[in-house]
């Protein structure tokens, strides 16, 4: 049985509301020890003494710079090359069949968002590798994003410690597609070259990273509040072109809202956007992302906690 | 459904251990050989459905036990999953080459033995 939770009760209650305020998404019971591990390691990294230093100065001075990489590293998760393979082999041979005739001669954009740490955007680099010779005459782009965090910095590496790279990757993938360096190993520059990673809030305006033919976004839609879950999916649909395509993970829906796509009768998880332009019905209760906007809520929000905690504590 | 085998090939009893335990848990009935020689004699009494394989032997190494198995008359085709310290890649090309369906790279953990089996197809 695990160890009861020593960070102070009201402390792991603000970063509840901090997390589901910036990020949408809710903390459950299970991220309750992780707060503690997580935490201690950013406390240190930031120059604090203690956790609970850092959360007060947190509270107290509401910074957004702060308030992001709590976040962030709250919910940077473990990641594993070739989480549910069938994903993958559903790019390789349902969606780029069906993208190569419109594209052949052009490009085709790819975009993986909550890549963490960067495994699924090489696992979807060395796959289209191995399938290049059944897609001539293509160029294909693939983007990772994620909230700025120490496991985005790691995805820019392409580097992987002994136990990352054995986990999910198969050995004849580990010795084509990487280096080893010491104890790690590195993806090879021409994987790294064929990929990019942004830093991106999910739920901030997304235009600048315009417009793509594949959408992954798989196993991190649950984590999400139900009116985040909404906020994020119609996000992700004015980022895709139409005839692209929305690869969830298994088992994950668009909760009976029309986004504007059809659902492959046998993937239940890939949807393909519509030709024609499809006016989504706006929830009126559900604001338009603004980055600007989030923050300085989110800024006022800490203080308001702060100011609260100051005055439990007096 | 049958319970699947997988035999230990490893000169350290703890590295045996450890392993067996692991593979408990994902639900193989196990034995243990402690090098190459040991452990080809045991497959030509009863092939098991997967080796877990190190290298450095005494006696007879994992290489030529590889190469000994996959002479082997009998029908069945164990998975042959590598687990050593060689971290070369000649060396795991030179094992793939052999005839390996899968490499592990010491020190291991849980995770890494069921990723690896679950590529090989065991899982």
């Amino acid at each position: 049985m695990r160890g009861a939770l020593s960070l102070n009760p009201t402390y792991y209650e603000a970063l509840k509301r901090l997390t589901l305020e910036l990020a949408g998404v809710t903390l459950g019971s299970d991220h309750a020890f992780l707060v503690e591990t997580r935490l201690s390691s950013l406390s240190r990294k930031e120059g604090f003494e203690t956790l609970d230093e850092m959360i007060e100065e947190l509270f107290n001075t509401g910074q957004s710079r702060l308030a992001v990489k709590v976040v962030s590293s709250l919910l940077e998760r473990d990641t594993h090359f070739y989480t549910d393979r069938t994903s993958f082999d559903k790019v390789e041979n349902i969606i780029l069949p069906a993208l190569y005739p419109i594209h052949k001669g052009g490009k085709i954009r790819i975009v993986s968002f909550g890549c963490s740490s960067g495994q699924e955007v090489y696992c979807l680099a060395m796959a289209l590798d191995k399938a290049k010779d059944k897609f001539p005459n293509i160029t294909i782009e693939i983007i990772g994003v994620d909230y700025p965090s120490s496991a985005l910095d790691r995805a820019k590496a392409g580097r992987y410690t002994h136990f990352e790279a054995q986990r999910g990757l198969p050995i004849r993938d580990l010795i084509t597609y990487f280096d080893r360096q010491a104890e790690d190993w590195v993806v090879k520059d021409h994987i790294r070259d064929s990929v990019r990673f942004e830093e991106t809030h999910l739920l901030s305006n997304l235009d600048s990273l315009g417009q793509f033919d594949i959408v992954v976004f798989r196993n991190a839609l649950p984590h999400y509040s139900s009116p985040a879950q909404v906020r994020v999916l119609r996000g992700l649909s004015t980022l895709i072109k139409p005839l692209g395509y929305l690869l969830l993970g298994t088992g994950e829906t668009l909760n009976h809202i029309n986004y504007g796509y059809d659902t492959l009768a046998r993937d239940p998880n890939v949807f393909r956007k519509r030709e024609e332009k499809v006016q989504i019905i706006e929830d009126p209760n559900i604001k338009k992302p603004s980055n600007r906007k989030t923050f300085e809520k989110t800024k006022r929000r800490l203080k308001d906690m702060g100011d609260m905690h100051q005055t439990k504590s007096a | 459904m049958s319970v699947k085998t997988c035999l230990v090939v490893d000169d350290s009893r703890m590295i045996r251990r450890v392993a067996s335990r692991i593979l408990k848990d994902l639900k193989f009935e196990t034995k243990e050989a402690e090098n190459g020689q040991d452990a080809i004699e045991r497959c030509r009494l009863e092939m098991p459905d997967a080796i877990l394989l190190d290298w450095n032997m005494p006696v007879m190494d994992g290489l030529d036990f590889l190469k000994e198995l996959r002479k082997e008359p009998s029908g069945r085709k164990p998975v042959v999953v590598f687990c050593t310290a060689e971290r070369d890649v000649l060396k795991i090309t030179e094992a793939l080459d052999a005839g390996a369906d899968e490499y592990v790279m010491k020190p291991f953990d849980s995770d890494i033995i069921e990723s690896k089996f679950f590529q090989a197809g065991l899982i």
